[in-house]
């Protein structure tokens, strides 16, 4: 009988010993995750996930006017309504939000306290800039909300009101972040915000401007003014240079291939390591004729690089019947650092414009490394630039020149210098309007220096994620619609050299020969997706099959997606997307 | 020293002869009841070491010569089995066995206690060892596969270390998840480290009433599971031993010519293209052109060319193979064994049990094959040490390992979805100097160069100790046990680079470098007490239970990775110096206690009264709603034993007994910390001052007033014999109703900006039922042949009742859904003409090429809403376009079937199982079933290939050849149709053995007991409606892939299911 009494005492204690309450060893909590200045670095990691990654950048310009590919943005394809819609996401909201709220937690310097601070309103106007880009008018929320929030079904702020909160988040961020620069290019600095600051008073400023339907016009010179202010204060502050090396032909190209970025020209980028395993896709979305979208430029943005005497390409009469490998001779010395041509070589063998995958023959290699041992796999460890100092010289340049106070004193520090370091010679400032430019791309605007500007910033940023955000605040998305030109073929049927090294590399063909050569690539041009501008020769119109739709009475605002109308009815749709 | 032996020997001799001397010469005849004779039953001495038994001839006569006091047991199948003690008096020695009701007598587990199975009122169904015997299996889950109707265990593959949920009855919990709970002699435990020839017997609690005294856990079933006990007074040792050759059910039927498989690729490609565009790769390496095709050609139809050549342009190889690439990868078969010994025995106060376990599986790989090992260890030993007090106790050791080759892939894709990517006939393993080819290197490269494994171990040891006292003359007794576990699992990964060639004296490498290892040690602690009175008050027959359970268990991990290996042949972290590593803990902790009791009362065995219940409490929920009362209440009316009965009907119903219950259980089936804030650290994926540091970020939105789920069933049951007992069936129906289901809240605006935190917010009624059915008889003839047939068949169906989703999305659940349907269109044949694509309904919606025009050949379907447009509307139940409901996907009619004979000394065993009823869709990027409709490089089945729709015939089971049609958005073969639905209905069968006893006056003389030798087949034979036109994917594979590698690499992409041939002995001293 003692025996059941033990047992029955040893069960009753155990019971009690132990509570029930368990917490997870792995985890943090509210009350303890925002004490130190640590605390608060680990959580502000977390602001970065919202920046564009490696393979992001890789895709930046995927939709643009420039650049054609096998496939078109969904956006662009006719069918699309807000049942497809997306990018109406706010998580990274929230976690700012929910950062501000806690970090009065903190028992660190007021200094520290601020810093943090004006990192959380960096990511948050960042973030805000995205969704008015997107969406125009968007709810304004400050702080996190509970599930019984009335906030959650209020109706959008005016982007009038949103962008003022951007900008004084911004402000902040300008007033309080760290100004040590960064080595490793990697964090937000408080140069870094103002080149952001930069980036977005501009198409705030731009998009108001042309945008008159939004009734914003008078404040867009205000918008301007900021922009060209703190570029300024980015060029003045002298922390930055452009990159020159030695080799004039690898000073911009060194910009996009190396695993260490250029800090003296690279203020932000997405840091690929290889030996940390945080790497891009670039080679294979770029030489791939099935991963990728065989994306190519279009002739018609290749003519608008300058030749190397600073006399315009595309002055020269009958300049889209030259043939390829001439055309590209002597010119800005970007052109050979931004697509394949000439002696390019990869691992030692010639490496022309490869009809695979391409449809223009202007084959883009800006992101792309010489070795072919990523060209399958997603491993190229070549950091990619988010913020270069040349774009801040690009922002001042237009700002400036919107605001009309471009002179010769503004073109000698910002355009004069990225075209000496692109090898053009006479870089002085063009007194007399591209006729080009203006017939192709810009026929609204008139100022030459404008016009010069636009062509400086679509030569230097391509494919570097801006195109189409530039169309957007230009009021241009017309030229979505422009036809996909490509090179000259000078006669069907005939195989060329492309690179001049005397093997042939192409033969345009209406279909595939019985007994083809093996070495060389024949591009079918069967008149429907295909075809030449003269039927027998002229210039390539590629992808002439692939349908695009921009209506330009409502499609530089995307439609909020319709499951958030049905959730929140009080919830605006933006026009012309209500009834579809 | 020889003369002590001498000696000794004499000495023994002596002895023998002596006992022999007072043996008591017995014989007599054993009858039916009928006084028929019964021949073959098998007399055998129960106490002596030795076992030493005889059989009755044809006129049912037995001789023996024995000691008195020996216990005698007469056995055959069919009849109950009698042990009678023998006597100077009792000779001759006739006996009597009575006709087959074993099955009433039968003694069945239930929560801490046994009970008969005349008593049950729940719904317990219980099997014996034999289902484990002459069988070698890798694990107990895969041997109860279909012996339990309604114990759903579904094996998605034939990984040997592949494992299961146990799920009872059906659909369970949409939100919290729920399956049964399995104990191992009481104790939570992971059947397949367990022996399988340990069990002696599986009982499944399935509904609320026998469950109610688990609680939470029990919520959904209960599974106990019994190891074999010492048997005492008697002493053995059994050895058995197993070799088997193991085989794939299916091999895929895939075009392996170089030609063929290359025209139908480019034409896969061209066509999607829109007949404007040739294929430039064939995926990611393989260059191609139509020079290229155009050759292969030539070479194809001149017959002997050789297969590689050297490019002019480039010096790279060019191949012109015709690889069977599956050929390459599996090994010509697989071979594996089983060994095994054990002991038993014991005197009055002792006795032990002591088992030991070794098999293995070889791989299927023909290089650097997969390997399962598996050990088990078992100690079990019990002391009566005062006449009120028996002490057991019961220790086992298991291990299992598996080692397996993979890819170089960090993203772990199954070895046969790449396969299926990269691997074209006309591609090749090797070059002509013995080096890997680029192809090679991505597909299983990695397996021939070694050094790229998966290696893991999961080790087991647990002890329990029990106590059990009894008093008052057996009327109380208090039963203690406590266990002690400590399991460890082990899973190491090692990456090297595939070394391949492109060109001669081109020397490249291909892939990632590093490995990893998690450890796991779980630490687990239960206790249970539980006391019993029963007592006999004139007819009123009362028992009743209380007890008390405790446990709790903790997890610890670890998980280290790092790159870079300085020598790929010595893996170990001392010698790996990359910069990338990870290193990270975590484990988890929780814990359970609860009191819990029975009281059965039941009036001269008619009446039956049960009700159980239990206080329980959980660690893994919230304060103020960690503790839930779970009562239940059932009862059952003997009908064959009234009075009115026992006449007429006696003789044609034998026993027949109506069962109720009804109970409701909390559901404690979920992971622990749910109801805190929390904030994970994780490591960055992005490059911050020059390191991946760590980040943390906003805690999720928890939930407030969260109470239990809960399942509430009502069963109701019978059980019946008929034509003198030879014929019982049990039949069960049940309604279970999950309520407050922990789902998903109404859905916020999306500027919530998290998560919307989970509520009691869903309700399901889950339909079923269960019937089994056993015949036992013998044919007479001069020797009769015994046999006994069991047929299960169990059914249940699941509706959502409430579920959050006010706009009725088709896309999730919604109330009035049943589970499992599919929505889909209903296809309406292929486009004629041209004028027949005009007339149609637009489909512009549904694509069959990059420019999406349509051809004669394409799939048309059917505008069932008649709006001029095929479409999936708003995909709503209000709107669902033009698609409805084209199937199921539940596993209906699951069944099982058992007939078993012996005559002579010869015994067959057999079990069939299957699915009555199953749709199933194959998914986007299922390569087995569409082939080059969905990536044209992929696999080509040959039934597909010879299937397809052309101008000439048109009559085919596939459309127009269009690849990708199955693989992009909105493809036409990506939408869910009535054409391609398929019954993926099954029978086959499990199991077969054809064994022979040898005879025992033969076995005698060399002093064995017993011998015998069997043949068994595992998964011979398998028919299915689906093979019709889906013949190359077995029907028990279907579904995700291999889900330890990639779950969403394809369906199908996992280790093939295995028929297994084995031959083996067992042998008892």
């Amino acid at each position: 009988m003692n025996k059941l009494f033990l047992i029955i005492t040893i069960a009753v204690l155990t019971s009690c010993q132990k509570s029930f309450e368990l917490y997870p060893p792995d985890k943090l909590s509210p009350a303890n995750a925002f004490k130190t200045e640590k605390d608060l670095q680990l959580y502000a990691n977390s602001f970065y996930n919202d920046l564009p990654k490696g393979n992001d950048i890789v895709r930046g310009d995927q939709t643009s006017d420039y650049l054609v590919g096998s496939t078109i943005d969904s956006y662009l394809s006719g069918s699309y309504s807000a049942d497809q819609a997306g990018g109406w996401s706010w998580t990274t909201l929230r976690n700012i939000n929910y950062f501000l709220e806690q970090i009065n937690q903190a028992e660190i310097p007021e200094e520290a306290q601020l810093h943090f601070q004006g990192l959380a309103r960096f990511f948050r106007a960042y973030f805000y800039f995205n969704k008015v880009k997107q969406f125009g008018n968007v709810p304004w929320q400050e702080t996190t909300l509970a599930i019984d929030d009335p906030d959650l079904y209020k109706t959008q702020d005016p982007r009038d009101f949103v962008m003022g909160k951007v900008r004084e988040d911004l402000d902040f961020a300008c007033a309080n972040i760290r100004e040590a620069i960064d080595p490793t290019s990697s964090n937000i600095t408080r140069q870094v915000a103002l080149a952001y600051k930069s980036r977005i008073c501009l198409f705030e400023g731009t998009y108001r401007k042309y945008h008159e339907e939004l009734k914003l016009t008078a404040s867009a010179n205000e918008w301007l003014q900021e922009a060209a202010d703190a570029a300024k204060r980015v060029i003045d502050a002298k922390k930055y240079q452009l990159n020159v090396e030695s080799d004039p032909t690898m000073s911009f190209r060194n910009l996009f291939i190396n695993e260490q970025p250029k800090t003296n020209e690279i203020m932000l980028a997405a840091v690929n390591n290889a030996s940390l395993r945080v790497l891009n896709d670039a080679n294979w979305y770029w030489t791939s004729a099935t991963y990728g979208r065989r994306l190519s430029f279009t002739k018609t943005f290749i003519n608008t690089f300058l030749n190397a005497d600073g006399s315009r390409f595309t002055d020269q009469t009958s300049y889209n019947k030259i043939p390829f490998w001439n055309e590209v001779k002597n010119r800005d010395l970007r052109l050979q650092q931004t697509i394949r041509m000439g002696n390019y070589q990869r691992e030692g063998q010639a490496a022309p414009p490869d009809f695979t995958y391409t449809y223009t023959g202007y084959m883009p290699y800006k992101f792309t490394l010489d070795s072919k041992k990523t060209d399958g796999i997603a491993e190229n460890n070549n950091s990619l630039p988010l913020m270069r100092y040349a774009e801040v010289l690009l922002n001042y340049a237009e700002a400036m020149a919107e605001l009309g106070n471009f002179t010769d004193t503004e073109w000698n520090l910002t355009i004069k210098p990225l075209r000496e370091r692109a090898g053009v010679a006479n870089a002085l400032m063009p007194t007399a309007a591209d006729e080009y430019l203006k017939q192709e791309y810009f026929p609204s605007i008139s100022s030459p220096s404008l016009l010069e500007i636009r062509r400086e910033r679509g030569n230097e940023l391509a494919m570097e994620g801006f195109r189409y955000d530039d169309l957007m605040r230009w009021k241009l998305g017309g030229l979505l619609l422009k036809p996909y030109m490509g090179l000259y073929v000078p006669a069907m049927n005939t195989p060329y050299d492309l690179n001049e090294d005397g093997k042939n590399d192409v033969s345009f063909v209406t279909a595939t020969p019985s007994n083809p050569e093996k070495s060389i690539v024949y591009f079918v041009i069967n008149g429907t997706q295909h075809y030449l501008t003269e039927q027998a020769s002229g210039n390539i119109i590629a992808q002439n099959n692939l349908k695009r739709v921009f209506n330009e009475s409502f499609m530089y605002l995307r439609p909020i997606p319709t499951n958030e109308l049905t959730l929140n009815p009080n919830l605006k749709q933006n026009f012309g997307w209500e009834a579809k | 020293m020889k003369r002590k032996i001498y000696l000794t020997l004499l000495h023994l001799l002596s002895f023998t002869l002596l006992i022999a001397q007072e043996n008591i010469t017995l014989s007599g005849r054993v009858n039916a009841e009928d006084g028929t004779p019964l021949p073959g039953v098998s007399v055998s001495v129960i106490g002596s070491n030795k076992r030493t038994g005889t059989s009755t001839d044809a006129q049912g006569m037995y001789h023996l010569s024995v000691p008195p006091g020996t216990q005698l047991s007469f056995s055959i199948i069919g009849y109950v089995t009698q042990t009678i003690a023998v006597t100077k008096e009792n000779t001759p020695l006739d006996v009597t066995l009575k006709l087959g009701q074993a099955d009433l007598e039968e003694v069945v587990v239930v929560g801490y206690g046994t009970q008969k199975k005349a008593n049950l009122t729940g719904a317990v169904d219980q099997v014996g060892k034999e289902v484990f015997e002459n069988r070698p299996l890798p694990s107990t889950t895969r041997g109860l596969q279909g012996t339990i109707p309604n114990l759903n265990i579904r094996m998605t593959d034939g990984k040997p270390t592949r494992t299961s949920t146990y799920n009872v009855r059906g659909t369970t919990s949409i939100g919290a998840g729920g399956s049964a709970l399995v104990l191992i002699d009481g104790v939570p435990g992971d059947p397949d480290l367990l022996n399988p020839n340990d069990i002696e017997s599986v009982s499944v609690l399935k509904d609320a009433a026998s469950a109610a005294i688990y609680g939470a856990r029990g919520s959904f079933g209960v599974v106990l599971i019994t190891t074999k006990n010492p048997s005492k007074e008697q002493t053995s040792i059994t050895y058995a031993s197993g070799y088997s050759r193991n085989d794939q059910t299916i091999r895929p039927d895939l075009v392996t010519e170089g030609y063929p498989w290359a025209k139908t690729f480019n034409d896969a490609f061209s066509s999607w293209n829109d007949y404007s565009a040739d294929p430039q790769k064939a995926n990611s390496v393989f260059p191609w052109s139509q020079g290229y095709l155009e050759e292969l050609r030539k070479r194809y139809e001149a017959g002997n060319t050789p297969s590689v050549d050297i490019d002019p342009a480039t010096g790279n190889y060019i191949y012109y193979g015709s690889t069977d690439w599956l050929k390459e990868l599996y090994a010509d078969h697989t071979p594996s064994m089983e060994q095994q010994l054990s002991f038993t025995g014991g005197g009055k106060k002792t006795s032990f049990y002591l088992s030991g376990r070794y098999n293995n599986q070889g791989g299927i790989f023909r290089y650097n094959p997969d390997k399962f090992n598996q050990y088990n260890i078992r100690g079990k030993g019990s002391i009566q040490a005062t006449d009120w007090l028996r002490i057991e106790n019961d220790m086992t050791y298991n291990e299992r390992g598996y080692f397996t080759p993979i890819l170089n892939h960090a993203s772990n894709t199954p070895v046969w979805r790449r396969i299926s990517d990269e691997a074209f006939p006309v591609a090749m393993l090797r070059n002509p100097d013995g080096t890997l080819t680029d192809n090679a290197s991505i597909v299983f490269g990695s397996f021939i160069s070694g050094n790229n494994h998966w290696d893991e171990s999961r080790r087991q040891a647990r002890n329990t100790t029990r106590l059990f006292t009894n008093f008052f003359d057996n009327k109380l007794t208090v039963n203690g046990d406590f266990t002690f576990d400590k399991t460890f699992f082990n899973r190491t990964r090692l990456y090297t680079p595939v070394p391949y060639s492109t060109a001669p004296d081109v020397f490249l490498e291909r892939g990632i470098n590093k490995m990893n290892e998690q450890i796991d040690n779980t630490t687990y602690l239960a206790l249970n007490t539980y006391a019993q009175y029963t007592n006999q008050f004139n007819k009123h027959h009362l028992s009743a239970l209380l007890g008390y359970n405790y446990e709790r268990s903790k997890l610890v991990r670890r998980y280290m990775e790092r790159d870079n290996l300085i020598n790929p042949s010595l893996p170990d972290f001392s010698l790996i110096d990359g910069q990338n590593f990870t290193l990270t803990g975590g484990g988890n902790e929780w814990l359970t206690a609860g009191g819990f009791y029975r009281i059965s009362y039941d009036y001269e065995g008619k009446y039956l009264l049960e009700t159980n219940g239990r206080l329980d409490g959980s660690s893994k929920f919230p304060n103020g709603q960690q503790w839930g009362f779970f009562p239940s209440l059932s009862g059952g009316w003997r009908l064959s034993e009234e009075p009115f009965w026992q006449n007429g009907l006696k003789n044609i119903i034998g026993e027949l007994k109506l069962r109720a219950s009804y109970g409701s259980l909390g559901n404690g089936n979920i992971d622990p910390y749910q109801f805190l804030e929390t904030m994970n650290v994780t490591k960055s994926g992005l490059v911050l001052g020059g390191i991946t540091p760590n980040y943390t970020s906003n805690p999720g939105v928890i939930p407030d007033g969260l109470t239990w789920e809960k399942a509430t069933t009502i069963n109701l049951g019978t059980d019946f014999s008929v034509i003198n007992n030879k014929l019982s069936t049990t039949f069960d129906w049940y309604v279970r109703k999950t309520t407050n289901m922990f789902t998903v809240g109404l859905p916020l605006p999306a500027i919530f900006g998290t998560a919307v935190p989970k509520g009691n917010y869903a309700d399901l009624k889950t339909y079923g039922w269960e019937l089994s059915v056993t015949w036992r008889d013998q044919i007479k003839t001069t020797k009769p042949i015994h046999y006994d047939l069991r047929f299960t068949l169990a059914d249940s169906r699941a509706f959502i009742t409430r579920f959050n989703n006010p706009l009725n999305l088709i896309t999730t659940y919604y109330e009035g859904q049943r589970v499992g349907d599919i929505w889909g269109f209903v296809n309406d044949g292929y486009f004629i003409d041209e004028q027949d694509i005009k007339n149609h309904a637009d489909q512009s919606l549904i694509r069959v090429s990059a420019a999406n025009n349509p051809l004669p050949g394409d799939i048309k379907f059917k505008d069932l809403n008649q709006d001029g447009i095929i479409d999936q509307g708003t995909k709503t139940l209000g709107d669902p376009g033009d698609q409805t409901i084209i199937g199921n996907t539940s596993l209906r009619y699951q069944f099982g079937f058992n007939a078993n004979f012996s005559w002579n000394n010869f015994f067959v065993n057999s079990f069939f199982q299957g699915v009555g009823k199953r749709d199933f869709m194959p998914a986007a990027d299922n390569s087995l079933f569409w082939g080059p409709y969905n990536r044209p490089y992929s696999w080509h089945p040959t039934y597909v290939v010879d299937n397809m729709w052309s101008e000439e015939n048109p009559d085919t089971y596939f459309p127009r050849l269009r690849g990708y049609t199955a693989l992009n958005a909105n493809g036409e073969l990506t939408f869910n149709q009535t054409q391609y639905i398929q019954n993926a209905a099954y029978i086959r069968l499990k199991n077969i053995t054809i064994g022979y006893n040898l005879p025992k006056n033969l076995l005698s003389k060399i002093g064995v007991d017993r011998v015998s030798v069997y043949f068994t087949g595992q998964n011979l034979w398998t028919w299915s409606p689906m093979f019709k036109h889906n013949p190359n994917m077995d029907p028990e594979n279907i579904e995700r892939a291999d889900p330890e590698l990639n779950s969403d690499a394809g369906q199908g992409m996992a280790y093939p299911i295995l028929k297994t041939y084995t031959l083996g002995i067992n042998l008892t001293l």
